[in-house]
């Protein structure tokens, strides 16, 4: 298997690589998102034992590292409990895990940064809760929270390629399969790479036009 | 009719209001005077259902602001209008006024519209209605703050220190259109360091002194020498407000 040199197979597994690396940062991206979300609420309107919990638990996630968290979780729940579990699994798990406890942090900010006057004036115009929240707290805090998520976003995706290291065949592993067949480091690992790096700038440049779009209405709203 | 009996409201250990009783009937114009720390701000708020009571009751219409369905109903028919204006910073100042009556009181837009369109050609800022809070003077602000009050058709208008932020060139705008309010017929209570206002549009003044009223009495009483000018803490109150 020493030096075979690349075949009309390899993109095809580079695009599958690529497919599992963008699914799994989709996936823990979205899931992440929601209960990130779901974090934030139980801080913000103090729900009582769920919000410090939760806030353990993600202090746990922010200030350890990620591969060992995907350690803990792949080769420790199945021990734990007596159940088997795919390397996708627990990476979307893991990964999701993590987004949550930074967008509960940034949503948490993002929800401080708004002044409390007009959230009084709502409440004493009679605005439900949850109206409230949909129509004053959540436009504003999205627009101030923009520029941190495209950030994590970014993060998170180079962080995927950790994945690999449970054995789940996403764009790294497809480059170490590559690397090991070929013998090509310079040219696998700067195609990986160039990846990786047009995949960010696609992110970037996408998050950056939502953000303008968002502030457009919002310029003069001083946030 | 707004009933007040025997209210108390504590901080922590002090207490702020120490047994406000007072009773206001449907278009009088009240006036709040009092120092600063004297606790009308307070009184404001438990009006509104921003701060709770630590004891006695309020009643607006008979319904009990300590009960959240009729506080509902009572946010419903008091409007506030906020010293730092606190609007919404996100929505044009069309949105800022017609939320209310479209998210609570669940009317259609377009009448709503409509409404909030005369609303802002009575105090002067027909042009502004695309406008974003951040891009209007603290005058206009508060002028719109008005109009988000009055576009609920509020029976209730309390107003504290609605120009006590304001320079005073724009102190000047925003009185118009109050007293314009106050000789309509709209219930107001006013808490306001403009002694002279004051006098010329309420019709009952009282007088919050260290979280009782001090004094209440029909405004031509209040500054009366022998009324409220006769009590010595009140003149000198008057006499440090009109040195200002
Ligand atoms: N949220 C709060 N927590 C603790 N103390 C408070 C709070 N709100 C008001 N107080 C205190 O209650 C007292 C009355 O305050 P309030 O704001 O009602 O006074 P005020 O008459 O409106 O004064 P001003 O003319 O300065 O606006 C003050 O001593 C104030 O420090
Ligand atoms: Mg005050």
């Amino acid at each position: 298997m020493r030096n075979q040199g690349f075949n009309w197979h390899d993109p095809i597994l580079w695009a599958q690589g690529l497919g599992v690396s963008v699914g799994v940062f989709a996936a823990s991206m979205i899931l992440g998102s929601l209960i990130g979300i779901f974090i934030a609420l139980c801080r913000v309107y103090k729900v009582p034992v769920v919000a410090p919990l939760l806030l353990v638990i993600s202090e746990f996630l922010k200030n350890s590292p990620v591969l060992v968290q995907l350690f803990l979780v792949f080769f420790g729940v199945p021990v734990l409990l007596q159940v088997n579990i795919t390397p996708a699994e627990a990476a979307i798990f893991t990964l999701t895990g993590n987004t949550a406890a930074f967008i509960a942090v940034i949503a948490i900010s993002a929800m401080d940064a708004l002044d409390r006057g007009q959230l009084e004036a709502a409440r004493s115009f009679g605005h439900s809760e949850r109206s409230i929240l949909r129509k004053i707290i959540a436009p504003q805090a999205l627009v101030v929270a923009m520029p941190a998520l495209i950030g994590l976003a970014v993060n998170q995706l180079q962080v995927t390629s950790l994945i690999s290291a449970i054995g789940v065949i996403d764009l790294t592993k497809v480059g170490q399969i590559l690397n090991q067949r070929t013998w090509q480091p310079f040219i696998v690992w700067a195609i990986i790479g160039v990846t990786y790096f047009v995949l960010s700038r696609v992110l970037a440049m996408a998050g950056g036009r939502i953000e303008n779009r968002l502030r457009r209405h919002m310029d003069w709203a001083g946030l | 009719m707004i009933e007040i009996d025997q209210l108390h409201k504590k901080f922590g250990d002090t207490e702020v209001l120490k047994g406000i009783s007072l009773t206001i009937a449907p278009g009088e114009v009240v006036s709040i005077l009092g120092a600063s720390g004297s606790g009308k701000s307070t009184l404001m708020r438990c009006m509104n259902g921003l701060a709770g009571l630590n004891g006695g009751s309020l009643l607006i219409d008979g319904l009990d602001v300590s009960k959240p369905r009729e506080l509902r109903e009572i946010r419903k028919r008091c409007a506030t209008v906020f010293q730092h204006f606190n609007l919404y910073p996100h929505l044009s100042v069309l949105e800022n006024i017609t939320l209310a009556p479209i998210d609570v009181l669940g009317r259609k837009k377009a009448e709503v519209e409509a409404e909030a369109f005369a609303l802002l050609k009575q105090v002067g800022l027909a042009d502004r209605a695309d406008a974003y809070p951040g891009q209007l003077s603290g005058g206009q602000k508060q002028r719109i703050g008005i109009c988000r009050a009055l576009a609920m058709q509020p029976r209730y208008l309390l107003l504290d220190e609605v120009t006590s932020a304001l320079d005073p060139e724009m102190t000047g705008e925003v009185l118009d259109v109050l007293a314009a309010l106050a000789r309509s017929g709209t219930t107001m209570i006013f808490v306001t360091h403009e002694i002279a206002f004051a006098r010329e549009i309420s019709s009952r003044i009282v007088f919050l002194d260290d979280g009782v009223v001090r004094a209440d009495m029909p405004t031509d009483r209040f500054f009366a020498e022998d009324g409220g000018y006769g009590d010595e803490r009140i003149a000198r109150f008057l006499a440090k407000m009109r040195n200002k």
